[in-house]
């Protein structure tokens, strides 16, 4: 057997099973939603295999004046989950960035306890998670309470159901993923440089900006990526923490497919989801990639 | 030159000189430092150190791993904070300044250097951060560029460039904002041999032209050797002692210094008052306190054929022999000495392995230590 051949079967022995995987079950269902986006609802459910493009005109502006005028509705709430998921990523941020800090310059021990602490949510159901913290926010919940009992406020707060009430919740349950890409960043920074930034005249604020914020910029650009996505698409957390009033992205598509039962514009909301997604890795690779070649 | 700067162990009372009318470089006054070790007990890394630049010089601190050098170095850039004592830079103490204040810049030992930035804003930072303006930046980059052998390097990224190159950027990041005093932290130690010999000469060069204090550390006795004015021995967060080059190789005051520097022949010998003899009776001529010392032999001292004036002489079995083109390496074997190595001149016939012969050392090059070897 030549060696070229038998470089060929190991590459197939290892990638193949994933590969195959990945296109039946990934790219497969994905590409029957594109095709779904551009049918006709059934009238029960399903599609009709007529061609329409007007799922996408009633999102973006080309509605069927046959039956009703056009509603900018889908666009603000797509524009509202661009938000939410903005600040989620900021809030994350803002959290996670003296966290990881501070974790690296622990002895070894304690570090390692400390990272698994980080992770350690992911051990117990997001829904238990989720409705702990509805016990928190709710009027008649700790936080009130607490609040009320130490005299700060006459009447419950409204919390629950909020703008605030998704960001938070986002927020904690993105937090693992905001940190280990900034950890992984700010584990690696030179302490020498640091040293050689001051010894050359700068202050600690000086020498954040010119040199510890650049150098874990690859950190911070990774965390906010793989923070945003998923943020962006999420709807368990608005649903159980947002409820009606606070709707995203996510909660209308799973409502177009679990209870509208209208699957081509479920479809065409979720096609647009990912290309704004992708528009948005696509920018992130550029970027990074001059960021290299400078 | 004041009477200090030939005190052995480089302790100088404070508060004698009048430090207004001649400010030294830099001056450090009974530094004590302290760390604690992760066991729980306390390691003196600085045990009272003085030091006194009299004027620009090459100063090295020359030590063991562990023996303070570094620690004494980041009190002076400020990075230690000292639990005792004073450091003065041109006459004023520094002692409570933070580090990015202090006219002083380092050379580190890995560089340091910022990997997200251009070889020209490395070498621009101290004044970027100090708000020069633009044209003044690049003007003083290319001047720093040129002054080590980088000339048209300043677009290049630190990746791109060799462990020697990193070596000169982070020499010109450092010079570049003009500082009194510049901290070496062993920055040859990662270059191969070559290269850290040509850097040597240069840097001396280079501190001669710049006329300012260089205060170099290293556990490289040659490199000590090579480019220093003045070296300062240290071992166990004391200077053991501190002088020129050649004076601390030939003369060295104690056996730690005699034995860090160079290779040497260590003999005790007993003293009566006027003269010293050795363990097999010879003797020579040593006006100093009766009681037991230790004769310093250095290799080269030694050699084959008698001098004109009588010295000591020691007879052996040859045990091995090294050629390195300028020079034989003898390891002698005698009875009441044990092994002593010399280095003797090629050109003359030596006699192989398992042969008898005879060195001889002049009297000139005997050197008494007032210690007694282990």
């Amino acid at each position: 057997m030549s060696l070229a051949r038998r470089k060929f079967l190991q590459l197939l022995g290892l990638l193949g099973a994933p590969t195959v995987f990945l296109l039946v079950f990934f790219f497969g269902p994905l590409l029957i939603m594109l095709v779904y986006s551009f049918l006709t609802p059934g009238l029960y459910g399903g599609v009709d295999w007529i061609f329409s493009h007007l799922n996408y005109g009633r999102i973006l502006g080309w509605a069927d004046t046959r039956y009703e005028k056009f509603d900018p509705v889908y666009i603000a709430i797509f524009l509202r989950s661009l938000r939410l998921a903005a600040l989620t990523v900021l809030a994350s941020l803002l959290v996670c960035y003296p966290a990881a800090f501070w974790i690296s310059r622990m002895r070894p021990g304690l570090r390692d306890f400390a990272i698994f602490l980080v992770t350690l949510p992911f051990f117990v159901s997001l829904i238990v998670r989720l409705f702990a913290w509805v016990l928190i926010l709710r009027p008649t919940g700790f936080l009130n309470q607490g609040l009320m009992g130490l005299g700060l406020t006459d009447a419950p707060i409204e919390f629950l159901y909020t703008d605030f009430a998704v960001i938070l919740g986002m927020t904690y349950v993105f937090i693992p993923f905001m940190f280990l890409p900034l950890y992984g960043s700010i584990e690696k920074l030179d302490m020498a440089q640091i040293e050689a930034s001051s010894d050359l005249g700068a202050t600690r604020l000086q020498t954040f900006r010119k040199v510890i914020l650049p150098a874990t910029m690859p950190g911070i650009v990774g965390g906010s990526v793989i923070t945003f996505i998923p943020a962006l698409g999420n709807f368990i957390v608005p649903s159980v923490l947002g409820g009606a009033k606070v709707l995203m992205i996510g909660n209308l598509i799973e409502q177009q497919f679990l209870s509208a039962r209208n699957w081509p514009f479920g479809s065409a909301l979720a096609m647009l989801v990912m290309t704004a997604v992708l528009v948005l890795l696509i920018a992130q690779f550029r970027l990074a990639g001059r960021e290299e070649r400078s | 030159m004041t009477p200090f700067d030939t005190h052995p162990a480089g302790v100088f009372p404070a508060g004698l000189q009048d430090r207004k009318i001649m400010p030294s470089p830099l001056e450090i006054i009974g530094a004590r430092k302290a760390f604690r070790t992760p066991e729980g007990g306390t390691m003196t890394a600085l045990d009272g150190i003085s030091l006194r630049l009299a004027s620009a010089e090459f100063v090295t601190l020359l030590g063991p791993s562990g023996c303070g050098k570094t620690t004494l170095l980041r009190t002076i850039s400020g990075f230690e904070t000292l639990d005792a004592g004073d450091v003065l830079i041109d006459g004023t103490a520094v002692t409570q300044m933070p580090a990015h204040r202090r006219p002083v810049n380092t050379v580190f030992q890995r560089y340091a250097l910022f990997g997200h930035m251009s070889v020209a804003r490395n070498v621009g930072y101290a004044l970027e951060i100090a708000g020069r303006d633009k044209r003044e930046i690049r003007m003083r980059v290319g001047e720093m560029l040129e002054l080590v052998g980088l000339t048209g390097m300043e677009k290049r990224s630190i990746a791109q460039l060799s462990g020697g190159q990193q070596q000169r950027v982070a020499l010109a990041r450092a010079l570049a904002g003009k500082p009194k005093l510049l901290l070496l932290d062993e920055p040859l130690s990662a270059l191969d041999k070559n290269l850290r010999q040509k850097m040597q000469q240069e840097l001396k060069a280079l501190q001669r032209e710049l006329g300012i204090g260089f205060i170099f550390v290293t556990h490289d006795q040659e490199e000590a050797l090579t480019m220093s004015d003045r070296i300062a021995v240290l071992a166990h967060g004391r200077i053991q002692q501190i002088g020129a080059p050649a004076e601390l190789y030939q003369t060295p005051a104690n056996l730690f210094t005699a034995d860090f520097l160079g290779e040497s022949n260590l003999l005790p010998v007993t003293l009566d008052g006027s003269a010293a003899q050795l363990a097999d009776g010879q003797g020579f001529a040593a006006v100093r306190p009766a009681g037991k010392a230790t004769l310093l032999l250095r290799p080269e001292v030694l050699s084959a054929t008698a001098p004109e004036r009588p010295g000591l002489s020691f007879t052996g079995v040859i045990r091995e022999t090294y050629y390195t083109g300028t020079d034989h390496q003898v390891s002698l074997e005698t009875g009441t000495f044990g092994t002593i190595r010399a280095l003797l001149r090629t050109g003359n016939a030596l006699p192989g392995i398992g042969s008898t012969l005879t060195l001889h050392a002049p009297a000139e090059g005997l050197h008494l230590i007032d210690e007694v070897a282990p």
